[in-house]
């Protein structure tokens, strides 16, 4: 059973890392723990069910699925254009809230915000789709069973894999390209890359953007291996700040280690405490590592 | 007009005491920049001490030990005041943001601790039957809610007193020039972190004071009644009030609750009745409107701080 | 907001000083109801049948001959709102009677500070706590509060005896960390114990997680041969579905609050095929099909789902209640609920016919014996009822009536167990 729960955990934690990368980057670069970036799962989640039926009003190839997985290629843009909607909500948010008021009332008050924005884009998922669970396919998968007895759902593969693709290119982006580059540098010191001529605000967009995508195919993948419903980003509040703190904010392997260590540990912790306990596991985890290595496992302390 | 005063008196004494907790949480963040996002935790903590001291002895539950109201309140503030002692001596240090993830993991764990603990809270039972003191002096629902609210107000009053010659003293200017500037604060030499950690403690002593006003008045106490949302409540009173003002966050939890409530009372009104049960969502997104445009528009809140300097012309 | 607000108000002065007086129309019910937060899915669906309640009574003309209007708060499933809505349900609209609320954490407060206090009737539909039993004995309850859910004891009983004589030897349970899921669970573990079957693994959890995999992993050790599942239709389909593609049995006793459609279509009832599971039974009268093609016709769906059939009772007992009563109180409410479900009376059924029978019989001063969507109400000395219970399982995408135990039979199986 133990490698089940470790097979559980990685893919639980798979998701987390998706969309805690961008709660890391908004949380060091703009300085506040942006409590409504979970919400952007959700909002990614219902959005992309938008473009499911819309390409599938198309039919031919949109109604087709890829083998034993439970999609097609319909999905897969849908994927890709709920990172559109959900980083334009993001840069929404940014424009009318969270830089105005970074500007004129400290990054604390933008806490606060957040949890009012939270509200608001929560209770908007249930005016608009209502607060009945939605599937993307109402087929049910059965597991695979893979050496070790342990069983994993072919979708479940999937995700892992894009995950990877997702870690993967963002690395090549950020220490390839002059804008990933310059991101780190605004991620370890924003003023120091001021001072040497990077354009700050430009870099802020790259990070909602990516931020708000990495939340997107998160919330997506989410909905395809369990369900859509508007609690959906809530209840992974704890699990994304707990990743994003464990790795050190501002780092983008730190969010990927921090997102598996929350998934293991929330998966493992039930074989010796009791599973109502289980929502408690991640914050157990901030207080050690904040505790002891404040700056994360990653993180570089602030000067 | 019977009804309506009946309700105003019942109106008054939730909102009143949200406002204690306001006041608490005045104190922390208004005065000392102290971001505690695990109000909901203090405040059952307070509640369940009161639940346990007051109420009546249950088979297989601790407590019961039907002690007077007055040690009942005192009780929970002191089992506040030790929870926040722990809990500030392990955050404290952290940076405002840490520690408002460090606060609102922590008020989510008391909730898990009130829901499992069965031998000590009764688990998701809760605990029933915890007296209410007016209902020994007075016959009628008016005449003991009035004797109540006569009560939370003593409470409310004796606290903003307290709080505002407290804010006044020297200790108090510590508090905000510790908001202002920390390393500023410590060369006036005293240890920023021993002022911010009792600035936490009393503030949080307020929460479980609200918690334990707020069972005896319901007769009732459950994890249910903890939730974040809690929380984010105190957090919209002392926002739209003014922080850094003891009238501001009073003010606050009397328009907040009130708002609050009157959005229901309306939507049961004035949306139809096939609709209505999509009326909770626009109660959510009405209230998260109002918070935002609030915070941009006037980010004092309706009675900011009596100072020219305020944190919020620096950034 | 704010002209809206004012109007409403002033309606409401307008309305106060007359509140006390029968003959005043419309004559107002209050419902207090969870339908946004965490119980919003449930809750908007049972808010939806007290409201088809109230019309088919309006349909039979009314209380009094006056139309009954239907004011529904919102709790968003948090005691001190709810017990907010039901101050202001009873102090500015004057309601002398409340339906509501879902989860014993919001009827709990609302009946000791507002419905006790105020004298007025509280009826909930859903609402499982043992604590309304014990507050009732102690007599705090001065017998204002009322429940059509027939209490956790009948139903562990028959899903242990169900589990049992399905033939299953190790059964795992899973269950939701409420008040009403950790009853349930732990009576059933004492039931199925004396019955002779056995428990692999007692699992919990809380409402509302991301996902259940962990859960779900836990309650697969000692591979049991079946699965008692105690949850509501959300986290339940979630629950289910992880369960089955895990490699979990799909012999699955599941309790009633899963008879839903929302939890068939979300696992998907081919999947489902040899699920099992009880609920209070309907009376095996023509009314109650009646009944049922009337809620069809009504919402294009039959009325499978937690609170339905109770709340629609609570609701119309209530109305009946207040039929009977000459000055409508929530004291004479209160006393003439026995009245309208008294055993020795003259039977009527639900819908717009049967209720129109019963005013007249009430007219003519006889008693009734409402016998309604959850069967012949009898409410005991604390406001309990018990109900005949039925089997069921589902056939295709039907779910089909397998048993039935009359009230005596349910009685007789608590007696043996409890010995």
């Amino acid at each position: 059973m133990i490698l089940q729960h470790i097979a559980d955990g990685i893919l639980s934690g798979a998701i987390v890392a998706l969309g805690a990368i961008g709660l890391s980057f908004t949380m060091k670069m703009l300085r506040f723990a942006n409590f409504s970036h979970s919400e952007l799962l959700t909002w990614g989640a219902y959005s992309a069910l938008v473009f499911v039926a819309f390409f599938s009003s198309f039919g031919g190839i949109f109604d087709l699925t890829f083998g034993p997985f439970s999609f097609g290629p319909g999905l897969i843009l849908a994927m890709l254009c709920a990172c559109v909607a959900t980083a334009i909500i993001a840069l929404l948010l940014h424009r009318f809230v969270f830089a105005r008021l970074s500007r004129a009332a400290g990054h604390m008050t933008m806490v606060f915000a957040s949890f009012g924005v939270a509200l608001i884009l929560r209770h908007l998922v249930v005016l608009i789709w209502g607060s009945d669970p939605i599937y993307y396919s109402r087929e049910l998968q059965f597991a695979i069973l893979l050496p070790g007895n342990v069983r994993v759902l072919p979708d479940q593969v999937f995700l892992l894999g894009l995950t990877v693709v997702v870690v993967i290119a963002l690395h090549l982006f950020m220490t390839r390209s002059r804008t990933g580059i310059a991101m780190r540098g605004v991620a370890e010191s924003p003023d120091l890359a001021r001072a040497s001529g990077v354009n700050v605000d430009r870099i802020i967009t790259w990070v909602w953007v990516i931020g708000a995508s990495g939340a997107a195919i998160g919330g997506v993948l989410y909905g395809m291996t369990v369900q859509l419903r508007p609690e959906l980003g809530f209840s992974l509040i704890l699990p994304l700040f707990a990743a994003a703190i464990l790795g050190g904010t501002g780092s983008l392997y730190g969010a990927v280690l921090g997102g598996l260590i929350v998934g293991l540990s929330e998966n493992l912790s039930v074989m010796i405490i009791p599973t109502t306990y289980k929502p408690a596991v991640p914050f157990l985890l901030i207080l050690a590592i904040l505790y002891f290595r404040p700056e994360g496992i990653f993180g570089v302390r602030d000067t | 007009m019977i009804g309506l005063v009946s309700y105003i008196v019942f109106f008054l004494i939730l909102s009143l005491i949200f406002g204690v907790a306001v006041l608490g949480l005045n104190l922390q963040w208004g005065f000392t920049g102290l971001f505690n996002a695990g109000v909901a935790g203090f405040s059952a903590i307070g509640a369940y001490t009161m639940a346990i001291l007051t109420g009546p002895a249950r088979d297989a539950v601790f407590g019961g030990f039907e002690l007077p109201f007055v040690v009942g309140l005192i009780g929970a503030m002191i089992a506040s005041g030790i929870g926040a002692v722990f809990v500030g001596l392990a955050t404290l240090k952290l940076r405002h943001e840490y520690l408002a993830v460090a606060t609102f993991g922590i008020a989510v764990t008391i909730q898990l601790v009130c829901l499992n603990w069965e031998y000590l809270t009764g688990g998701t039972l809760g605990l029933i039957g915890i007296p209410n003191p007016s209902k020994a002096w007075v016959d009628g629902p008016l005449a003991q809610n009035t004797l109540y609210l006569l009560v939370v107000l003593v409470v409310v009053g004796l606290s903003f007193a307290a709080l505002e010659r407290i804010v006044k003293s020297p200790w108090g200017r510590m508090l905000k020039a510790i908001r202002e500037d920390d390393v500023a604060a410590a060369s006036l030499g005293k240890s920023p972190e021993r002022v911010r950690l009792e600035a936490f403690v009393l503030g949080c002593m307020l929460m479980g004071l609200s918690g334990a006003l707020y069972v005896s008045f319901i007769g009732y106490v459950s994890p249910w009644d903890f939730l974040p949302i809690l929380t984010f409540q105190i957090w919209t009173m002392l926002i739209v009030g003014g922080s850094a003002n003891n009238r501001g966050a009073l003010l606050g939890a009397l328009i907040v609750w009130g708002v609050w409530t009157m959005s229901g009372f309306v939507i049961s009104r004035v949306v139809p009745a096939e609709i209505q049960a999509q009326g909770g969502a626009m109660q959510a997104v009405l209230i998260g409107l109002i918070l935002v445009a609030m915070l941009l528009i006037r980010p004092r809140g309706l009675i900011g701080e009596e100072l020219h300097v305020s944190r919020h012309a620096r950034s | 907001m704010h002209k809206f607000g004012l109007a409403a108000l002033a309606a409401a002065l307008m309305g106060i000083g007359s509140t006390a007086l029968a003959a005043d129309c419309p004559i107002k019910l209050g419902a207090i109801l969870p339908v946004s937060g965490p119980m919003g899915q449930v809750g908007e669906r049972i808010a939806e049948t007290g409201l088809f309640a109230v019309e088919q009574f309006n349909e039979a003309g009314g209380v009094h001959g006056c139309q009954v209007e239907y004011v529904l708060r919102d709790t968003q499933g948090q005691s001190a709102v709810g017990v907010d809505a039901a101050k202001s349900l009873v102090d500015l609209d004057g309601v002398q009677a409340l339906i509501g609320a879902v989860s014993s954490g919001v009827s709990l407060p609302v009946l000791t500070s507002v419905a006790v206090p105020s004298k007025v009737v509280q009826m909930s539909c859903c609402s499982s706590s043992e604590s309304f039993t014990a507050l009732a004995e102690e007599g705090k309850t001065d017998g204002y509060w009322f429940r059509t859910y027939a209490t956790n004891r009948s139903q562990s009983a028959i899903g242990a005896k169900l589990t049992v004589d399905s033939g299953f030897k190790s059964t795992a349970v899973i269950y939701v960390n409420t008040d009403f899921g950790v009853g349930l669970a732990n009576r059933f573990e004492q039931d199925i114990a004396k019955l002779g079957g056995s428990i692999t693994s007692m699992v919990a959890y809380n409402e509302s997680q991301q996902s259940y995999r962990a859960e779900v992993t836990k309650a697969l050790e000692g591979n049991p041969d079946s699965l008692y599942l105690v949850a509501f239709p959300v986290d339940g389909a979630t629950i289910t579905r992880e369960w089955l593609a895990l490699g979990g049995t799909d012999n699955l006793i599941v309790n009633n609050s899963l008879r839903s459609d929302d939890y068939f279509q979300a696992v998907g009832s081919k999947f489902l095929q040899n699920l099992q599971g009880y609920d209070s039974a309907q009376p095996r009268l023509p009314s109650v099909d009646s009944f049922n093609e009337m809620f069809e016709a009504r919402f294009d769906s039959p009325p499978n789902g937690p609170g339905l059939h109770s709340v629609y009772d609570a609701v119309t007992v209530v109305l009946l209640a207040m039929e009977a009563s000459g000055d409508i109180t929530g004291e004479n409410i209160r006393d003439n609920i026995r009245l309208v479900t008294s055993p020795d009376g003259v039977e009527v059924h639900p819908g717009p016919e049967g209720i129109a029978r019963a005013k007249e019989l009430l007219a003519e001063g006889k008693t009734i014996r409402y016998v309604g969507a959850t069967g012949a109400l009898a409410f005991d000395a604390n406001g309990d009822v018990q109900a005949p219970k039925m089997t069921w399982r589902l056939d295709g995408d039907k779910n089909v009536e397998t048993g039935y135990l009359s009230t005596a039979e349910v009685a007789e199986l608590i007696m043996m167990l409890d010995e």
